[in-house]
């Protein structure tokens, strides 16, 4: 009986009983939009982090003491590059400066001579006029590096307190592109020897070392040859970063979608209720279709087909919004959760990233729920009785 | 343990196949009420409820079998997704092989859906007629494929709950490639003979519908199910991957190979059942769903096409065989 006719009806009693779907429509918009705009700023992170390991070192080799990683001394270079399989070790110089407990900045430093262990750091090196940079002491800055000292009126300069107590003022030669995203956004770039004073670090000491092993089949072995060869080291493979990030922002999607699952329920008792109540008017409605002539089969297949429309009205609807939201409007409220308020990388536009598992995720637990809520009683109205009804 | 759970996929995974269990224990007692109760000759108000009772099994029925092929797709979507959590996963294989629960969960699944789609073949066939002739038989295949739903229930909780992210697993190759000499193939076969048999089977399964020979369907159509299992593992996959010893039947789902893998098993598993499901039909109560034989037809010979094209794509790029 699926023909043009019964699908004609179908649009009649919309039209005809707007204000009846309306409510539901409106709160399911909702509801989806919110969970949809979550799960879209989760993977829009995961997504540009992944994009920037693509650019990490293979192995990074950290210096443990009492469970944290310190300061590993240069001499474990030239161990380390006599270990087949490696093509290429360089130490690295980085760290976190504190301006107080919740503002840092991220203080890269680098040889600017030689090929940088992450291309996007290559591409950038390229592009700089060394003679000029390294004439004076210049640093390049993050985006949220430059807002914030703009905001403090360090105009061209700021003066880093060293921990030995002496002050060191670095230029600010150019403000970083954004295009790289979350990564780059509050990081400070200067020479390696700069960055060891700001940190801290000696002249023979780096933060850990960064290995180029190009043959992935060889990785596993040359990661035990390192562990015994130096017993304080932690290796960590980019494998494992990729893990993290997975996992990390999966937690926290994860504990959202939990709570989204309860809100869910509770909108789906709502629907329940709505339909073991229907309205005299409805019963009405229905009774009279089965005195002329419907089955209950029939009844069973009109009303569905009102929720499975107002399902894919609902969706479509709100994952249209929540990518405006989300990717246009750059998520207002909702990006503060993600990733954290008071820090300094708020400045970041998020990329779109479609994920269509995701969408096919948040489609398929709205479906499931909605049509089951909703099959029982609708089998309940479905079957009343037609003369009692209209009696 | 449960190591996964907090995995947006697996959420929606697991609480979606609570709803479909609680609704299969539904179905379950629905069913029970109808077995015994149920008697077509007293005209008494609760033998005209039950056959109210009856439209709601029915309409529960077509809800799981919908509801459970979407799942199916999600589940092996959500287990390539969890590959990169578990050591040594490369695509869904490694995490199916995670636990010993990881298998029987796709093989009851794929029953289940089977028996739900015979199910409402029987359905339509039963309420055509006048006086319900085979209602007895197809409730109690109801009761079945409820027990089996339920059952599905709990392996999905077990499967998922016991995967240990920390524990090493075989990756594909190691699974179905690398057997060390060993024939994989079924009867000592060699590959070349695998598909000269394949494609015999195939014209003998097309042949046996287009005469209406019924019996020869029930019989080639398992062997020809066995078969196109091994000969896309083993020979047409190698030419998807373009990799001649990569054998893996999960890999094909994934982007890099444009999804092709949920086509083909798709294809292959609905117009086997289709055929199956004809054939006895036919042969049991004399009826005949034309509409079933010409869909098993069309998605066979979608299947082998789709598998050729490959082989022949290949040959017609590179100008050699793998």
């Amino acid at each position: 009986m699926l023909n043009n006719s019964f699908l004609h009806f179908l649009a009649l009693s919309f039209f005809t009983n707007k204000k009846r779907f309306s409510g539901i429509l409106v709160v399911s918009f909702f509801i989806l939009l919110l969970l949809s705009s979550t799960l879209f700023i989760s993977s829009s992170i995961k997504g540009s982090l992944k994009k920037s390991l693509n650019y990490q070192p293979d192995f990074i080799i950290q210096n443990i003491k009492a469970g944290e990683s310190f300061v590993a001394s240069s001499r474990w270079r030239e161990k380390l590059l006599k270990i087949h399989g490696v093509i290429a070790v360089n130490g690295r110089v980085y760290g976190r400066f504190f301006l107080d407990k919740k503002i840092s900045f991220l203080v890269i430093g680098i040889d600017f001579f030689s090929k940088q262990t992450n291309e996007n750091l290559d591409a950038l090196v390229n592009k700089i006029d060394l003679k000029e940079f390294l004439s004076k002491e210049n640093m390049l800055v993050g985006a949220s590096v430059k807002k914030y000292l703009n905001s403090h009126y360090y105009k061209d300069s700021y003066n880093f307190l060293t921990p030995k107590g002496e002050f060191l003022k670095l230029n600010i030669y150019k403000e970083l592109p954004n295009s790289s995203g979350l990564v780059s956004q509050d990081v400070v770039i200067t020479t390696k020897d700069l960055a060891k004073k700001i940190l801290g670090l000696s002249s023979n000491e780096v933060s850990d070392f960064a290995l180029s092993v190009p043959n992935p089949s060889e990785r596993e072995n040359i990661r035990v040859k390192i562990e015994s060869l130096f017993f304080g080291a932690r290796v960590v493979t980019k494998e494992d970063i990729n893990k993290k990030i997975a996992s990390l922002y999966d937690y926290k999607g994860g504990v959202f979608l939990i709570l989204y699952l309860i809100v869910i329920f509770a909108f789906s008792l709502i629907l329940y209720l709505r339909y073991t109540i229907a309205t005299s008017i409805e019963r009405k409605e229905i009774a009279t279709l089965r005195a002329v002539g419907w089955s209950i089969k029939d009844v069973i297949k009109l009303k569905l087909l009102e929720n499975l429309t107002l399902i894919f009205i609902s969706f479509s609807l709100a994952i249209i919004a929540s990518y405006i939201f989300v990717f246009i409007f750059d998520a207002p409220i909702l990006r503060a959760i993600f990733l954290g308020g008071d820090s300094l990388s708020l400045n970041l536009k998020f990329k779109p990233y479609i994920d269509y598992g995701l969408i096919s995720t948040i489609f398929i637990i709205y479906l499931v729920t909605y049509l089951a809520t909703t099959l029982i009683p609708i089998w309940r109205i479905a079957i009343s009785d037609p003369k009692e009804v209209l009696r | 343990m449960g190591d996964l759970l907090l995995n947006s996929y697996e959420i929606v995974y697991l609480s979606s196949e609570v709803i479909t269990t609680i609704f299969a224990a539904i179905l379950f007692t629905l069913s029970l009420k109808l077995l015994f109760g149920w008697d077509i000759n007293r005209s008494t108000k609760e033998q005209y409820y039950l056959e109210k009772v009856a439209y709601l099994a029915s309409t529960l029925a077509l809800f799981l079998f919908w509801v459970k092929t979407i799942l199916y797709i999600y589940l092996v979507y959500t287990l390539d997704e969890l590959s990169i959590y578990i050591a040594g996963a490369m695509c869904a294989a490694g995490v199916v092989s995670a636990n010993s629960y990881g298998l029987w969960l796709l093989g009851i699944k794929a029953i289940s859906l089977f028996l739900l789609l015979l199910w409402m073949v029987l359905n339509s066939y039963d309420l055509e007629q006048k006086n319900y002739p085979i209602f007895k038989k197809k409730i109690v295949l109801l009761i079945f494929i409820s027990l089996f739903i339920l059952l599905e229930g709990w392996l999905n909780y077990s499967y998922i709950v016991n995967i240990d992210t920390s524990l090493p697993v075989s990756c594909c190759s190691t699974l179905f490639g690398n057997l060390e000499g060993e024939n994989p193939l079924p009867f000592n076969l060699n590959t070349i003979s695998l598909i000269i048999l394949f494609f015999l089977l195939f014209i003998a399964f097309e042949l046996s519908l287009l005469i209406d020979s019924k019996l020869t369907t029930l019989v080639v159509t398992p062997l020809f199910l066995v078969l196109s299992y091994y000969s896309v593992v083993y020979f047409f996959g190698t030419y998807i991957y373009e990799v001649p010893t990569h054998n893996c039947p999960f890999c094909m789902m994934q982007k890099e190979y444009n999804y092709v893998g949920y086509i083909l098993w798709g294809t292959l598993f609905f117009g086997t059942s289709f055929a199956i499901i004809w054939a006895s039909v036919a042969l049991w109560l004399k009826q005949e769903y034309r509409v079933l034989k010409k869909l098993a037809l069309i998605l066979i010979a979608i299947f082998v096409a789709l598998n050729s094209s490959y082989f022949m794509l290949y040959y017609i790029k590179n100008g050699v065989l793998l």
